[in-house]
């Protein structure tokens, strides 16, 4: 009997537990630098949002467990690369926009 | 108290007696559903009609079903073109028409609305629907009881929307209602309520539908049928919905918030209180735009068939082809900016997006030389569906070459929302989408009944659909350009009358090409016997659907066909005419497993029409019982194992030798 | 690539068909994305008008939000311990993991519902203004899509005694239920970030 495909790694305890650790950790460097004021609020705006970044990335390898191994894993890591650059271009493309529109219609 | 729990502000002052033409076309529609119940009840056919059809998850008569809901709505739709054209061509100076400006917003909002979503959207599934599964070798799409929840909702929008015209009354802010005027303090009435609603539960639809087809052409394809080697209609359809399943979401959010602001007083596009009305519109277009190419792909793709097939010739250029069409649904995504040139942004923004949409206008172009080159020394036939195309081909160029004249910021400063505007998206739509899903309809309709379409009256309906449509659209694009504004119920300057008394005789000439398609059918059905598909394939077609007896049987095809390249069952033909014998094929025919129709979309739609109306007239009892509904049904399906059965192998032998008599 | 069986054996018939079953639920994921990143934009627009933040500050509470994090991700965690359970064919386990999930998915929610009407009661009600609007509907509907996977994850605990004998079935389920909740925590590192991080900046 041969398990089907659905493009999601194989499940190991290994692989979730380093994932929801790092997680842990990213999530307090994140809160701590917003809390504790440490940083200057450029510094701290990066820190957090690559933070985010790399969380995502953590969950989805770690988690969500995409690879490139199998056809469907891969038809998978496409789909999910062509929504973000579509997602980023709706988002900047309207923050662009609107942004242009307070300037020149709001003032 | 409980009288407001469950009617909320439903009240009997929402139907408009006093209102002779709504109260008529209520009349009407109460009559059709009156006389269809008393038919099926006469001839005893409930079971028939509720376990065949309603209850059915075949594609192939699920495709049926959108294609009736289609005509049906065009007629609506088309009524109010009859509406506008004879309204402006009197309103002119002195006379003000017949129709006051709060009817005529009414009329071109439900025109648009309704030709958009349950006209063209439910056209185009049904060509789908039919035609996707026989081209790539598959028994139905990937999940046949999700098409069946997708027609439903659709059809519940479109009643829903339906409903508006004799319980309350619909939007009259123009076919994207956009705010501020589309929000509760300009619109306190039920109309743009009515709007969202119908137009969430059909988006809901279409979404599925989206999902369904990418699922079912990437996983559903026969043995040897690579990316490559699929017709280029099924990849105009897998790009199509890869734009519904990304454009759709952007609109569920923005009806969605617009309806926040109206049922809860929150303030995302209100004018004030930190709202910005224009996020809508920048949002609205991110949906917008993306949409019409939606329409307008599938449309390209029934040209590349039919041009093959009616030209006996390989479609030139296959791998430009599909290039071509994967680059216009990525640009697709970032040229919305073009339909709101004129609210503000500046001229570097504006320039960006003007740019973009000029270059999307070149694949476009190598699509047109490519089915040009395939005609090109090609043995043409012209029957009605290559008419369709030929006049695509004019009509489309010129609606194309105005939008790139209007992609042009200042030519757009000039022009936009005026009747040049109206003109070029209707010489696009109708030229393109319209003619398109014609085209198809007639191509697939022996597929899909077992009998063609009477050539003489297609012949007829095709000569005043395009006279009807020149007379009706040229004069728009010359009195738009000195001015005319869209969506006018009157005009002072009585110059304009004669262009607007052409448009409405090019409209008259429209509905009389409505009525020789109604001809058509009749004829068609009469003469059936005469007109019989009998071998299952009478254009003498390239691709695979017309491999299979026409209607094509349940489960499409009794062996799953192998395809080893393009135009596979062309080529096949060729290798047995040239071996002189039709190979019966080593007839060993296996049991066939197929999935169970069920009830479940049918009554989940139904909870959901309940539910929108309910949310409508803000009635708590019945929508909370719509939403129960809806979640009941789904979960308790859920519980179903009971959910597919084998066709055994003798039925499956039977009905192939059946066909194979026929051809005989 | 893959075709409907038209003889194959009953069982592998299912199983090509879970494998596309599976992918429509991540193509609706892929729609679900790109809802959130228009609720993003919005709130971003809202919020950030000529991009000087304003409002929000004033009402975030950083450790109930850190808390509400803790509790979503730990649920993440233990659900994958659920699926593992499934995996190794423990229904008893796999019941068992899934009631931990719920309870700390619920938790997740119970809290955010408490600062929602903390957050009114002070006067930052979703009809008082644009950016309020936008974060309760953004944070809501995040919170809304957590609320529906708790009705599936109970249900599912319900289904279990059901679907014994077809794990195939409930393997596909279970594969679903996973790529849901997973995406919602993906969503949330997102939510919190620009929402409350960025706004407490």
């Amino acid at each position: 009997m041969n398990q089907p495909d659905f493009g999601t790694g194989q499940k190991k305890l290994e692989i979730y537990v380093f994932g929801v650790i790092s997680c842990v950790i990213l999530t307090v460097i994140a809160f701590g630098a917003v809390m504790s004021k440490w940083f200057s609020i450029h510094e701290t705006f990066i820190i957090i949002f690559a933070a985010a970044c790399i969380q995502f990335l953590v969950q989805v390898l770690c988690f969500l467990r995409l690879n490139t191994k199998t056809e469907q894993a891969r038809t998978n890591v496409m789909s999910i690369l062509f929504t973000l650059v579509i997602l980023v271009t709706i988002v900047i493309g309207s923050l662009w926009i609107m942004w242009n529109l307070n300037y020149y219609m709001m003032h | 108290m409980l009288t407001n729990l469950i009617f909320g502000n439903l009240t009997l002052e929402a139907i408009p007696f006093h209102n002779p033409i709504i109260m008529g076309a209520g009349l009407f529609m109460v009559l059709i559903a009156v006389g269809i119940v008393g038919l099926i009840t006469y001839y005893r056919k409930w079971t028939y009609i509720l376990n065949d059809w309603v209850f059915s998850v075949d594609h192939k008569k699920i495709g049926i079903m959108y294609l009736i809901l289609a005509f049906v709505m065009l007629l609506r739709g088309f009524s109010d073109v009859v509406l506008m054209r004879s309204q402006q061509a009197i309103a002119a100076g002195a006379h003000h028409g017949y129709l006051p400006p709060e009817h005529f917003d009414q009329v071109f909002t439900a025109h648009g609305v309704i030709m958009i979503f349950f006209v063209a959207m439910p056209m185009m599934f049904a060509l789908l629907n039919m035609a996707v599964p026989l081209q790539i070798g598959a028994r139905d799409v990937a999940y046949p009881y999700l098409n069946s929840l997708s027609f439903w909702l659709t059809f519940v929008g479109a009643m829903l929307c339906n409903i508006s015209l004799v319980v309350g009354d619909f939007a009259a802010t123009g076919w994207l209602a956009y705010p501020p005027l589309s929000e509760i303090y300009y619109s306190p009435t039920a109309g743009v309520d009515y709007y969202i609603w119908s137009l969430q539960i059909a988006g809901f639809g279409t979404l599925f539908g989206g999902i369904n087809f990418i699922a079912t052409i990437l996983k559903m394809r026969c043995p040897g049928m690579t990316l490559m080697k699929m017709p280029i209609f099924v990849w105009s359809v897998l790009c199509t919905m890869i734009l519904v399943a990304l454009a759709f979401p952007v609109l569920t959010v923005t009806l969605a918030l617009l309806e926040l602001d109206r049922f809860f007083g929150m303030h995302f596009f209100t004018d004030f209180a930190g709202g910005n009305s224009m996020l809508y519109i920048n949002l609205i277009w991110v949906w917008g735009h993306p949409e019409v190419y939606i329409l307008i792909l599938p449309a390209f793709g029934i040209f590349s068939e039919v041009v093959a097939t009616f030209s006996q010739k390989k479609l030139f250029g296959y791998t430009t082809m599909v290039w071509a069409i994967a680059i216009i649904t990525l640009l697709s995504f970032i040229v919305w900016l073009h339909h709101f040139f004129t609210m503000g942004t500046g001229a570097n923004v504006n320039a960006f997006f003007g740019i973009m949409t000029m270059l999307i206008a070149i694949p476009t172009g190598v699509k047109i030389f490519n089915w040009l080159f395939t005609m090109y020394r090609g043995q043409i036939i012209l029957a009605t569906p290559l008419l369709w195309v030929i006049a695509f081909f004019t009509t489309f160029a010129i609606g194309g070459m105005t939008g790139v004249m209007m992609a042009v910021p200042p030519v757009d400063f000039q022009v936009h929302n005026s009747l040049f505007l109206v003109a070029h998206f209707h010489n696009v739509i109708i030229g393109g989408v319209l003619f398109g899903f014609f085209a198809g309809i007639i191509y697939w309709f022996p597929k899909a009944f077992g009998f063609m379409l009477d050539e003489k009256w297609g012949k007829r309906s095709f000569v005043f659909w395009v006279v009807g449509f020149y007379l009706a659209f040229m004069p728009l694009y010359i009195i738009g350009l000195d001015g005319f504004m869209r969506r006018t119920y009157h005009y002072n300057n009585v110059a304009y009358q004669p262009y607007l008394l052409v448009a409405a005789l090019g409209a008259f000439c429209v509905m009389i090409g409505i009525l020789c398609m109604i001809i058509q059918l009749y004829v068609s059905i009469k003469n059936r016997e005469a007109l019989r598909d009998r071998t299952g394939d009478p254009w003498n077609g390239r691709t695979l659907e017309w491999s299979v007896a026409s209607p094509a049987p349940l489960y499409n095809f009794a062996v799953i066909p192998t395809a080893n390249e393009i135009d596979s069952f062309w080529y096949d033909k060729q290798r047995h005419l040239a071996e002189g014998h039709v190979h019966p094929k080593d007839l060993h025919f296996h049991p066939i497993h197929m999935p169970k129709n069920t009830p479940a979309g049918f009554v989940i739609a139904i909870f959901a029409g309940i539910a929108g109306f309910a949310l409508v007239w803000h009635m708590l009892i019945p929508g909370i019982i719509g939403i129960v509904g809806m979640v009941a049904a789904w979960v308790g399906k859920t519980f179903s194992t009971d959910t597919d059965y084998y066709i055994d192998a003798e039925t499956v032998k039977e009905t192939e030798l059946a066909h194979m008599k026929q051809m005989i | 690539m893959h075709s409907v069986a038209t003889v194959d054996h009953h069982h592998e018939h299912h199983h090509d068909t879970d494998a596309t079953d599976v992918f429509g639920f991540w193509l609706y994921i892929m729609t679900d994305c790109i809802l959130f990143g228009t609720l993003f934009a919005a709130f971003l627009v809202l919020n950030y008008q000529g991009m000087t933040p304003i409002g929000l500050k004033n009402y975030i509470d950083l450790q109930d939000v850190l808390l509400e994090t803790f509790f979503l991700l730990a649920s993440n965690f233990t659900f994958c311990l659920a699926f593992l359970s499934l995996h190794k064919k423990k229904l008893f386990n796999t019941g068992v993991w899934l009631a931990i999930t719920f309870l700390l998915g619920a938790s997740f929610v119970v809290l955010e519902i408490r600062e929602f009407i903390h957050i009114a009661n002070e006067g930052f009600r979703w009809d008082f203004n644009g950016q309020a609007s936008s974060f309760f509907t953004l944070v809501g509907t995040h919170g809304f899509h957590v609320s529906c996977g708790l009705l599936w994850i109970l249900i599912t605990i319900i289904q279990l005694p059901f679907l014994k004998s077809s794990t195939n079935i409930l393997e596909r389920r279970m594969t679903y239920l996973g790529l849901f909740w997973n995406f919602l925590d993906i969503v949330w590192i997102f939510v919190f970030t620009v929402v409350y991080l960025m706004g407490a900046l």
